[in-house]
């Protein structure tokens, strides 16, 4: 019987490998060395090595769940499908024009508006109008439409992105438009805004649209050479890829609604550090997932992730529900300088994995945080299993060259600034998801992953005030590890403006029942019983004239007066908590609805580790670690893997692994759960 | 404390900068009207215990002495903790706000005894009484006409508050509510900085904060005199730029400045400008105002420089006339004193293209504004609709210029929120072809914005300037194109708006198109790669006749291809043509005159 939960997570280094067997609760990791020229590559070394070191058989493999930055990469790097446009006439610069803002944060005389996806030239007006209630002002021209499906095909364009002003109220106009750019133009990826994000905000919706367009036929393709790839290895178990909403979705899915791949990677980290986190008895946390080049940060709340629709991927907007994740320039290889007026930076420029640090020794010579962690003794002398040697040496000479003698300073003061200066960086992100939402880091755990993120999470989490810092017993492999807690998610929205206070039940009932039709539908042919589809309904609602909405989850299933009634009382109530204030006077508007359709997965349990059973743990070295200003002369150093449940271990020490180091300050404790998770007490 | 350490320094920067941008986050979460919440017209700072700014909002418009004016009436002996002060006296703090809908808290911050530093934000209230909801008006000519003034005052004391003065101030706004909330989260936030830097002194110590105060100070003070040193050579140089008009009459009006420049140090005079003008376009310019635009773009490529009071080191005196437009007398109107700042530092970098041979960025064009009210027969019910409308920025000597571009983070509204929430349909929302000026980089476009008027009956506003003097390009770079306002275009009954009115009637079904100024090109125009000019012209950026007049590129009919030999012959005939530093209108090497454009 097929019994495996095999999950794959592909970064820009390595792909990590997580194999769970759903009877045994045997779990089995691997590591292997990305390929980003064709990530399929490093996605079936993977398996192959993962199914050799089980010694299992493919057809013993369940569900294959993968983590991609596929879509993200395209994005970022510009190198999406040459995407055309059709919109509404008059509306051709939508993407240019955008909201029209400098972002806060930037200087003014120095910005530069970033490059869209989709330039006017590929955009065609097409005459139509419908107006916001839904009538049809104006019908389409679909001689016109079908001349400019013609003439994009021309201009050698293989995707179509088509955005008709309030079409989420009248999808007809642009569902007409997308059977003639079929007819003329068969090859074409067509990706309509009814589909991806039925929402009012035009620039939004279209930009998620174009960006869908931008990278269907990369994912697509991709997605079927996985496919192709799995049965040719006689796998034939179900593939589901992570969303950034925290689900998980089949290839008929991702295939359409590619663009919520944007945030697979992070996405995973994070139901990862939810589900660690919760099975150690923590539900409330932040999580920060510290890499080579960024660290992404997060907060849960109530066992569950928060979700936004005002995200971003790089410079643009992406308003559909994605998990609310705050990423900033900060991580192991980011480099470290002193600027001409004698101001110390920290990132965000990254040596990146290639040269990477100094202490590599792969032809880096810039000082980095790891450079630092080495110059101060944190780092073993050797990293995976003695295969990645780290040379002292050139840590210490790049920090002393390019921090310590400009600043006329001592080296192991040198390395301890930066560190310093990274961890002040960190912990303001950290704070921009907690105290800048409204919420006190003192009642979080800070979960701590990544293949740096142990190594900072005390500091960091003293700095916060955290009671507790939490390590994962996989800091390295907790994406993958995360992509065997979810279950398949679709989100549906569709705006449907009712003003109040006499709201049209019918109408807001019927247009979740076509919602949950919908969505019924794909789930059932994702193969999932029927007996494990869940739906909740949700509800945007805000104050009349006001530019933004807050999601609500609607208290019935049928809202009838009384219903409605508590959802306006509870949109008063959380405006209140999040935004101090309350207007019970002010008219509020329903404005957009939603469906959260689940399709529950089987969930692998978390292995558990054997018992301390009264023995102590055993230091394997002693190093000279510098903490707080000071040399500690013989700190010790553990083996992760050698840890039983209920060790403790008292700080200074660190704790190494395979890709990890863990940091225990003096005056903390760490305790082994039976998870194999490091609890660190604040002293 | 003198000598702290680089890292220590550091880090209570970047606590001071996150505990500034906490203020930021509290101010958008908890305040009420969309002026803040959308437009986020605010802006929060420290500053050290003798008022000088430590950090602040990276925005070039506001002052950046912002507790004189308090000491002023409160010495900082007198002060205790918990004092709360308050204003939006324009005249009365002496430009420290600029017109009088900034309304600007104040909060001492004690360690010990004794005042390390204080705490301050201020935000844009959405009405504060005067001629016309909203308070500014393009008809005022006065500045009692822009709604209640209050003085630098103490509004709590001892935590009890001074309940009289805020009854009376809310007193005189139309939406008392709105006000009121927006009130609570300023104070609110100027209570949390000044909690979060009480805290940074307790972790730190007070003499490491004022230690490391100085020390921002100086890296900031550092940073603008050695880009001074190294990128503005001795010597004079002046510069005069105009407004179109003050919207109560058609005179235009002159910013000029002289720049004196002498090894790391600029002083700057302004005392040449025009005499006041009686509409509501004048600017008392705290001194602080172009200080920081110079810092903000010499230093704006070099990490670690915070905005604050080192950049008002870094410059020398900055003088100005009393009676003039950067330095008006009670009681000449301030509510669109937008356009004159604009003006303030295209003078100011219009100076310094002379020093630099034209290595700075070239004029950006004032964002627009227009205010709709409609009304219904059926529902008598009226609907304001305030839009910003955006315009070109100049291009610069690292990049074009931005296109379709209000200001920092001020956000247009979708049209499919308009739409439902003011009464009107937009049909169209378009780049303004040709309204960036042509150059090597080129200037950024305006916009085009079609509005259908829904309501029975309707009445306009209209803010709208450089048309006579649209933004000048600059190295060889032309001027942005102007704008234009047109009521029914290609019909019968076509008619144009002025740019800067009030009260224009409309009708059902009347069709306004406002289309934006552009800014300003750098550098020639014939050295813009031509595949570059084709690919503007494709996006519509330029028209074609534009790419041969202006760029020297001519294109195959279909526009797809670049004609390489009628290109090259068709520059070479166009670099005959002399050129000048500036170009508006047509090329100049010094200063316009007056009339020049009108």
């Amino acid at each position: 019987m097929a019994r495996l939960q095999l999950a794959l997570d592909i970064g820009g280094t390595f792909t990590d490998v997580v194999m769970v067997d759903g009877v045994s609760g045997a779990l089995w990791t691997a590591k292997t060395p990305s390929t980003p020229k064709d990530p399929s590559d490093g996605f079936f070394d993977g398996v192959e090595k993962i199914l050799r070191l089980a010694g299992t058989a493919p057809a013993d493999v369940a569900a294959v769940f993968h983590g991609s930055t596929i879509a993200t990469n395209a994005v970022l790097e510009g190198k999406g499908a040459r995407t055309g446009m059709l919109v509404t006439a008059g509306f051709r610069y939508v993407l240019e024009i955008g909201r029209h803002e400098i972002p806060r944060r930037e200087n003014l005389f120095i910005w530069r508006k970033p490059k869209r996806p989709v330039p006017p030239r590929l955009i065609m007006e097409v005459p139509e109008r419908v107006l916001l209630d839904g009538r049809v002002e104006r019908p389409l021209d679909e001689a016109a439409c079908r001349a400019a499906a013609r003439r994009l095909r021309a201009l050698g364009v293989e995707a179509v992105a088509i955005v008709f002003l309030h079409s989420y109220a009248h999808p007809a106009h642009e569902r007409r438009a997308a059977e003639i750019v079929a007819e003329e133009f068969p090859e074409a990826a067509v990706s309509i805004s009814s589909d991806v994000l039925p929402v009012f905000r035009e620039y939004e919706r279209s930009m998620a649209t174009a960006l869908n367009a931008y990278v269907q036929r990369l994912v697509g393709t991709y997605i079927g050479r996985l496919q192709t790839g799995l049965s040719k290895r006689n796998v034939a178990a179900p593939l589901l890829v992570m969303k950034s909403n925290g689900g998980v979705f089949g290839p008929r899915q991702a295939d359409r609604q590619a663009i919520n791949m944007a945030l697979s990677g992070p996405a995973a980290g994070v139901i990862g550090a939810s589900f660690v986190a919760r099975a150690a008895g923590f539900d409330n946390s932040v999580t920060i997932d510290i890499g080579g080049t960024s660290a992404d940060v997060s907060l849960i709340r109530a066992g569950a992730p928060v979700t936004t629709t005002e995200g971003e991927l790089g410079p643009f907007p992406l308003a559909l529900p994605i998990i609310d994740i705050h990423s900033i320039g900060a991580g192991g290889g980011s480099l470290a300088r002193v600027t001409d007026i004698g101001s110390l930076q920290v990132g965000p420029e990254s040596a990146g994995a290639d040269p990477g640090p100094a202490c590599y020794d792969r032809g880096g010579v810039k000082a980095t945080v790891t450079d630092a962690h080495v110059a101060l003794g944190r780092l073993p002398p050797t990293l995976l299993d003695g295969h990645m040697p780290l040379d002292g040496r050139q840590a210490r000479a790049a920090i002393e060259r390019d921090i310590a003698r400009p600043l006329g300073i001592s080296v192991e003061d040198a390395a301890e600034g930066v560190l310093r200066i990274v961890n002040a960086n960190m912990t303001g992100a950290l704070k921009v998801v907690s105290v800048e939402r409204g919420y006190d880091p003192k009642d979080f755990t800070l979960v701590a992953f990544g293949g740096a993120g142990p190594l900072h999470g005390v500091e960091l989490g003293r700095g916060l005030g955290c009671r507790a810092v939490l390590v994962p017993r996989y800091p390295g492999l907790l994406c993958a590890l995360g992509l065997l807690a979810t279950d398949l998610q679709y989100d549906y929205a569709r705006t449907a403006l009712q003003r109040g206070p006499d709201y049209d039940l019918a109408a807001i009932d019927a247009v979740w029942r076509e919602l949950e039709q919908e969505a019924d539908g794909e789930l059932a042919r994702e193969g999932i019983p029927v007996e494990r589809r869940r739906f909740v309904r949700l509800a945007d609602l805000r104050y009349a004239k006001q530019g933004f909405e807050l999601t609500l989850a609607v208290p019935a299933k049928t809202l009838d007066a009384a219903g409605v009634a508590r959802l306006v009382e509870d949109f008063h109530a959380q405006h209140e908590r999040l935004y101090t204030f309350a207007e019970r006077d002010t008219q509020v508007e329903i404005v957009t609805l939603r469906l959260r359709a689940v399709g529950l997965v089987d969930k692998i349990a978390l292995p558990e580790i054997a018992a301390a059973a009264g023995s102590k743990p055993e230091a394997y070295e002693r190093r000279g670690v510098r903490l707080d200003g000071a040399w500690h002369a013989d700190v010790p150093a553990y083996r992760r893997g050698a840890l039983c449940a209920g060790h403790r271990i008292g700080g200074p020490a660190v704790v190494d692994q395979l890709d990890s180091t863990s940091l225990i300050l003096p005056g903390q404790t760490a305790e082994v759960d039976r998870h194999g998770n490091l609890i660190i007490r604040m002293g | 404390m003198r000598n702290l350490d680089t890292v220590t320094l550091e880090l209570i920067k970047g606590a001071i900068q996150s505990a500034r941008v906490e203020m930021e986050a509290l101010i958008e979460r908890s305040a009420m009207s969309p002026f803040i919440r959308e437009k986020k017209d605010y802006f929060t700072a420290f500053f050290d215990r003798d008022g000088r700014l430590v950090v602040s909002t990276a925005l070039p418009m506001a002052a950046g002495n912002l507790i004189d004016c308090i000491f002023e009436r409160y010495p900082r002996d007198d002060m205790r903790p918990g004092d709360l002060y308050l204003y939006n006296d324009s005249y009365g703090s002496h430009g420290a706000v600029s017109h009088n809908n900034d309304m600007v808290f104040v909060a001492p911050v004690f360690s010990d005894a004794r005042i390390v530093a204080f705490a301050e934000a201020w935000g844009h209230l959405w009405d504060i009484g005067g001629m016309v909801p909203g308070s500014i008006s393009p008809a005022a000519t006065d500045v009692f006409q822009e709604g209640i003034v209050i003085p630098p005052s103490r509004v709590l004391r001892d935590g009890i508050w001074n309940e009289e003065l805020i009854r009376t101030f809310v007193r005189n706004t139309r939406f008392p509510d709105m006000v009121r909330g927006d009130l609570s989260a300023i104070m609110a936030a100027v209570r949390l900085g000044g909690r979060r830097m009480e805290e940074i002194a307790e972790r730190f110590g007070a003499g490491a904060v004022e230690a490391a105060f100085a020390g921002m100070l100086d890296q900031s003070e550092r940073a603008l005199r050695k880009a001074f040193a190294e990128r503005v050579p001795d010597g004079r140089y002046s510069f005069r730029d105009y407004i179109d008009s003050d919207s109560v009459s058609e005179k235009s009006y002159a910013v000029a400045v002289t720049v004196e420049k002498r090894g790391e140090t600029i002083a700057l005079d302004y005392s040449a400008s025009d005499d006041q003008a009686q509409g509501a376009i004048n600017f008392i310019m705290d001194s602080s105002v172009p200080k920081t635009m110079c810092g903000l773009y010499f230093t704006g490529q070099e990490a670690g420089v915070a905005l604050n009071g080192g950049f008002h080191r870094a410059v020398g005196e900055v003088k100005t006339r009393p009676g003039s437009i950067v330095s008006p007398r009670e009681p000449a109107p301030l509510g669109m004193r937008s356009h004159c700042l604009t003006r303030v530092n295209s003078s100011l970098f219009g100076a310094f293209a002379k020093a630099t041979g034209g290595n700075v960025p070239a004029a950006s064009s004032v964002y627009v504004l227009y205010y709709l009210r409609s009304w219904n027969k059926e529902r008598t019910e009226l609907d304001l609709c305030i839009e910003g409308l955006a315009v070109g920025f100049g291009a610069r000597p690292h990049a074009d210029g931005i296109d379709a571009v209000y200001y920092v983070a001020q956000k247009n509204y979708p049209i499919e929120f308009a739409e439902m929430e003011f009464g009107v349909r937009v049909e169209g929302y378009a780049m303004h072809a040709d309204s960036g000026g042509p150059g090597f980089h080129r200037g950024g476009c305006g916009i085009v914005r079609d509005l259908r008027v829904v309501g029975d009956e309707a009445v306009i506003g209209l803010r709208m300037d450089n048309m006579r003097w649209p933004a000048w390009g600059v190295k060889g770079g032309m001027g942005g194109g102007a704008g234009r306002i047109v009521v029914n275009p290609g019909m019968a009954d076509e008619r144009e708006l002025r740019p800067m009115s009030e009260g224009n009637k409309l009708k059902k079904g009347d069709l306004v198109r406002i289309m934006t100024p552009g800014g300003g090109g750098w550098g020639s125009p014939l050295e813009r790669a031509a595949e570059q000019v084709r690919d503007d012209v494709l996006d519509g950026f330029i028209s074609a006749e534009s790419a041969e007049r202006d760029y020297g590129v001519v294109l195959s009919s279909d526009l797809t291809d670049v004609d390489a030999a009628a290109t090259h012959a068709r520059r070479k005939e166009l670099a005959r043509m002399p050129r000048g530093l500036f170009h508006r209108h047509s090329y100049f090497d010094d200063e316009e005159l007056p009339r020049a454009a009108e």
